[in-house]
């Protein structure tokens, strides 16, 4: 059936009805055009893709209410029919035998990982009930503080779950996974030209690439559409890529950087030093010196009168404080490179200038002393002047979404009191800085294992945890499951019975968001911003129901019940925008949410830009909207850091870090020293070389760890599918239905380990094992191995013997809770050496 | 007649799976059963090193071999150059496989998708079963079923007899493309007819000089290669003794 054929079908079968039964329409469109398709009839429905962050628009093939097969959405200007292949696993997930069906509750009241909960199924009304006493007694003792809420994977309907319940039940507590992730990329981008957020890569248009440990072929973001222009990028652009690990990506380069792990910052320095010793900044951005004469001379410190800068703040300090000696022979020594490739990429470069970029994977800033290497190495898009520019590095175009109504009038005195209590992952803190715009305003996600075992700043009495599995996705998660056993009360909504449920009293068993739920979502690439929809095209399986909206209305009713009408009273207040009706019932919420927050998307009335629709109706069958292309070098001199201007020596951090120290009395020097930074002085503020900061001792673990994705993870949710498996080879040096540890062979035979040997890797702080494998594109020093395996529960593939024995082992288990403490990311790059055990 | 044929173009390959993954879901094809699989060799020492990945499939050959192998004429050439097969004709004796120089056919020792069969729930009473599952959703073998493969051949192939890709012609027949080619992201599959002088493969094929697998034993393949996994540039000089 063609897209039109759909569309007509949908509309003669009076699709708004989809309130009710959302998947109904489908089926009707189905009875009226689908005879010609004999047994294939079925038809395409509009969805999106959570596998990755790309969240790529998608669409599912529907057979008789069942989803058969997956596509790209061709009307999305960022992936477009493109699709990676994550997205195909999605079918065994969302008919994963071993999603649970029913709420259930644990009647084993111990808690540990030898402890089976003894699961039982309930009805939901039990669940609820008990979810909602338990929140009624800490409103009753004037405790609400002590109620967490934790997100995983999210739609923009997260407000709900996330941010308004929590505060209107009175609670500081709402704890994101977003600094287990990629937060360290962010702080790169925001310290230099106000931007948090992950960039978009113009690699279309590019001269030169030069990637910092991401892999766009496989992992985050935007793999579907790096994937579909990579083979005619490769013809206009040199690629190179700085990585341990042959990852894809640097298998197709044209120069592949195998660093020591956690050097990239002097590597960076180094082409910095190039750039302006050889003078190829890119002038139009940076400015030049006045009278035209290069006097950026190794060793040599340089006047800041005699150069005039355009679109940038402390190109001069910068050079005198930090890049002046950082030739390319220094930097050989540290990263194990070689001087002649060093310059080679350095000068091929700069003359690609500005047309070129500087991309930073999470690999390379994920790290304990991250944030300055995010920082130098994004720099260099300042002194080739590709950022905001063509073929460079951009930001997000704007998208047109309405906020979700306020919660402050739904907020009563005791929510008022409670939501002013400090957050349980100890941000903000001396120790832990988590700065953005202020200090103690980023997330630190793994930190709140610690925040609640320590009850520092206070008890968690009562949590909630929504498609998170912090047991599994955080470092040293032994720590979270002493964390989880301590709590008195944990609810999981979670499509599986994860590490994470292993510890909670009750289960709620969640939509699919992929083909189960409402919702929208914002990604960015190919010059272009995308709101793809989140609909339900199939009939929710079993019992699921929605997490960020359904759920919290049903939570809200029962919160009613027992005399706290405060969020239901909320919930009425996101109208349909078409009817002007409160929602009657958890199904309403969920399409109203969806609809209230799009509305200037889809209402001609309130038409911003980008595509046009005639109204929802129109927008949902299309399922995604495209902005308009993006406008290159509006933000040149207009940047939202403290200059306006792309700042080398940073105002902004310098401001943000002074404020931090203030509060504590400190000088900025105590705030690195016991943050582990090794800056001193004005180094603070400026983008720079930190050494790595490894945990163990080198001769008892000999070999850096070095951790990756795999190109089909679902982040960690992969390890229930057989296809997962059936395909693992598709990663350079893994192997089908293994869990490997990718050994350079000279490494292998000094410890005698040979290809396919069981091993058990072991760090300061935990252990793991698997197959060994003898592999080439491993540097030597470093053991290799991928991260998504390792699951002891989840399901019957994924763990071998269901709560009792990992299949394959879990990364995590061997990485030290360790931070890049002013991002407040999780450190899980480069953070520990091991050493290899042959069993 | 068209004579379909496939183009790879190497360069636009990402080595990503996707065309195998997507082929395992249209033809319903069982777990350890690859229609479509890859050869992938990591060459060189280190620092001096690639990962390459050639998509495999069955080529189509012109001339057979498995055909002429095949003694009850279960597997056959239809006219459009599409090597097909026949499960009511195949007697399971795996001539075929031995006589592929591919290793692109597989055979069915057991009864297929033997792990949605499983009755057993993981949590009793809160979780399914693959089974129950598949029942639920009205699936066949698995729940995402795909329906279109029967319209040419055994939806789910039956045990005791062989399988290997059709080029979806059941796909083919209806004027789409192969699920491998559409699947691709990169573009990297190109699908076509060899007779229509317009035709994007025929002028990729004259463009490019493409390379089959195992040319020398003449079998003709109708999977051409074209360019390179990584056309890398690198620094000119003439070596030295």
């Amino acid at each position: 059936m063609t897209r039109r054929g759909f569309i007509q079908a949908s509309a003669a079968a009076g699709v708004a009805a989809a309130v009710s039964a959302p998947w109904q329409p489908s089926l009707k469109a189905l009875a009226a055009k689908g005879k010609k398709m004999g047994g294939s009839k079925g038809q395409w429905l509009p969805a999106t893709c959570q596998g990755c962050t790309s969240w790529c628009a998608s669409e599912v093939f529907v057979v008789n209410g069942r989803a058969v097969k997956t596509r790209g959405n061709a009307r999305s200007k960022v992936n477009g029919a493109a699709s990676c292949p994550k997205v195909h696993l999605a079918l065994q997930q969302v008919y994963d035998p071993d999603r649970i069906k029913v709420p259930m509750k644990r009647t084993n009241p111990k808690k540990g990982r030898d402890q089976d909960p003894g699961f039982v199924p309930i009805t939901w009304d039990e669940a609820l009930d008990t979810i909602a006493d338990k929140i009624m007694e800490l409103r009753k003792n004037d405790e609400t503080y002590k109620y967490m809420l934790m997100r995983g994977r999210y739609s923009y309907m997260r407000d709900i779950l996330y941010a308004k319940m929590t505060k209107i039940i009175g609670s500081p507590n709402n704890i994101s996974h977003s600094a287990i992730c990629a937060e360290a990329e962010k702080f790169g981008s925001y310290y230099t030209e106000g931007y948090w957020g992950y960039r978009q890569y113009d690699v279309a248009n590019s001269r030169y690439i030069i990637l910092w440990a991401a892999d766009p072929l496989s992992s985050n973001r935007q793999v579907s559409y790096y994937s579909s222009v990579w083979g005619d990028v490769m013809d206009r652009a040199n690629i190179a890529v700085v990585d341990p690990r042959l990852s894809i990506s640097a298998a197709k380069a044209d120069e592949w950087l195998p660093i020591a792990p956690g050097q990239d910052g002097a590597l960076a320095a180094a082409i910095a030093h190039v750039l302006l010793t050889q003078g190829l900044w890119y002038k139009d951005f940076v400015g030049d010196f006045k009278d035209g004469e290069n006097r950026f001379k190794t060793g040599q410190e340089v006047n800041e009168e005699d150069f005039e800068e355009k679109f940038t703040s402390g190109l001069v300090k910068w050079w005198n404080l930090e890049l002046k000696d950082k030739t390319p022979q220094w930097a050989a020594k540290l990263t194990g490179l070689p001087v002649e490739q060093i310059k080679r990429v350095a000068v091929a470069y700069g003359k690609a200038a500005p047309n070129c970029m500087s991309w930073v994977g999470p690999g390379n800033c994920m790290q304990t002393r991250g944030a300055y290497t995010a920082l130098i190495c994004h720099a260099l898009n300042g002194l080739t002047g590709g950022v905001d520019n063509v073929g460079g590095t951009l930001v997000a175009n704007k998208a047109y979404l309405s906020k979700f109504p306020s919660e402050k009038p739904f907020m009563d005195e005791m929510a008022k009191r409670g939501t002013k209590h400090k957050k349980i992952d100890q941000r903000g803190t001396l120790e832990f800085p988590a700065l953005k715009k202020k200090p103690g305003k980023a997330v630190v996600t793994n930190r709140a294992a610690e925040g609640i075992l320590e009850k520092k700043p206070n008890e968690i009495k009562v949590a909630i945890g929504y498609m998170n599995n912090f047991t599994f996705s955080c470092q040293q998660p032994d720590r979270w499951e002493r964390a989880l056993a301590s709590i008195p009360f944990v609810a999981h909504i979670t499509t599986n019975a994860s590490e994470f449920s292993w510890y909670s009293d009750i289960l709620l068993p969640d939509a699919h968001h992929m083909f189960e739920k409402w919702g929208y979502v914002k990604s960015a690439g190919n010059g272009y911003r995308q709101v793809p929809l989140l609909q339900p095209v199939i009939k929710p399986m079993w019992q699921s129901k929605i997490d960020e909206t359904e759920i919290p209305y049903l939570i809200a009713e029962k919160l009613a019940q027992r005399g706290f009408p405060n969020l239901l009273d909320y919930c009425k207040t996101v109208e349909d925008p078409e009817t002007g009706k409160a929602p009657k019932d958890e199904k309403e919420f969920a399409l109203y949410c969806l609809k209230y927050t799009t509305q200037k998307l889809w209402d001609p009335a309130q038409y911003k830009g980008g595509d046009k629709f005639k109204g929802w109706e129109d927008f949902r069958q299309a399922g995604v909207w495209n902005s308009d292309p993006y406008p290159y070098r509006k933000r040149w001199g207009h940047m939202k850091t403290k200059t306006k201007m792309f700042e080398f020596y940073s105002e902004t951090l310098k401001a943000v870090l002074e404020k931090h120290a203030e509060k504590y009395d400190v000088s900025v020097d105590k705030v690195m020293e016991v943050c582990k930074y090794q800056a001193r002085g004005e180094m603070a503020f400026i983008p720079h070389y930190e050494e790595p900061y490894l945990v163990g001792d080198p001769k008892e673990f000999p070999f850096i760890h070095v951790d990756h994705k795999s190109r089909l993870n679902r982040e960690g949710r992969s390890a229930n599918c057989t296809w997962y498996f059936d395909f693992k080879d598709v990663d350079p040096g893994d192997e089908r239905w293994k869990d490997v540890a990718k050994l350079n062979p000279i490494d292998a035979k000094t410890i005698g380990v040979k290809d396919g040997d069981r091993v058990r890797l072991v760090s300061p702080t935990g252990q793991l094992e698997c197959i060994a494998k003898l592999w080439e594109g491993t540097r030597p020093g470093t053991v290799v191995k991928c991260f998504g395996q390792g699951h002891w529960v989840y399901g019957r593939v994924a763990s071998k013997v269901f709560g009792k024995v990992p299949r394959g082992g879990n990364n995590n288990d061997l990485i030290p809770a360790e931070y890049d403490r002013l991002s407040g990311s999780s450190a899980r790059n480069g953070v520990t050496r091991i050493r290899v055990e042959k069993l | 007649m068209p004579k379909y044929a496939m183009v790879i173009d190497l360069q636009r390959c990402t080595g990503c799976g996707a065309c195998s993954i997507a082929c395992r879901n249209e033809n319903n094809v069982s777990e350890g059963i690859y229609w479509s699989g890859n050869i992938n060799e990591t060459v060189g020492t280190f620092p001096h090193v690639r990962y390459h990945y050639i998509p495999t499939l069955c080529n189509h050959c012109e001339e057979a071999p498995c055909v002429r192998g095949c003694p009850t004429n279960a597997m056959y050439k239809k006219k459009n150059g599409i090597t097909m097969h026949d499960p009511d004709k195949c007697i399971g004796c795996r001539f075929c496989m031995f006589n592929c120089p591919y290793g692109v056919i597989s055979f069915n020792w057991k009864a297929s998708h033997k792990f949605w069969r499983n009755q057993t729930p993981l949590i009793k009473g809160c979780t399914s079963s693959p089974a129950a599952e598949v029942k639920a959703v009205g699936g066949t073998g698995t729940p995402y079923y795909n329906p279109a493969r029967a319209e040419t051949l055994e939806g789910i192939r039956r045990k005791g007899v062989v399988e290997k890709c059709t080029f979806c012609d059941h796909l083919v027949q209806k004027g789409q493309l192969p699920h491998c080619v559409v699947a691709c992201p990169s573009d990297a599959r190109i699908f076509g007819d060899l007779e229509n002088e317009k035709s994007k493969v025929r002028r990729l094929l004259g463009k490019f000089r493409p390379f089959r697998l195992k040319e020398r034993l003449g079998t003709m393949p109708k999977v051409y290669y074209i360019r390179d996994f990584n056309p890398a540039a690198y620094q000119r000089d003439k070596g030295g003794v």
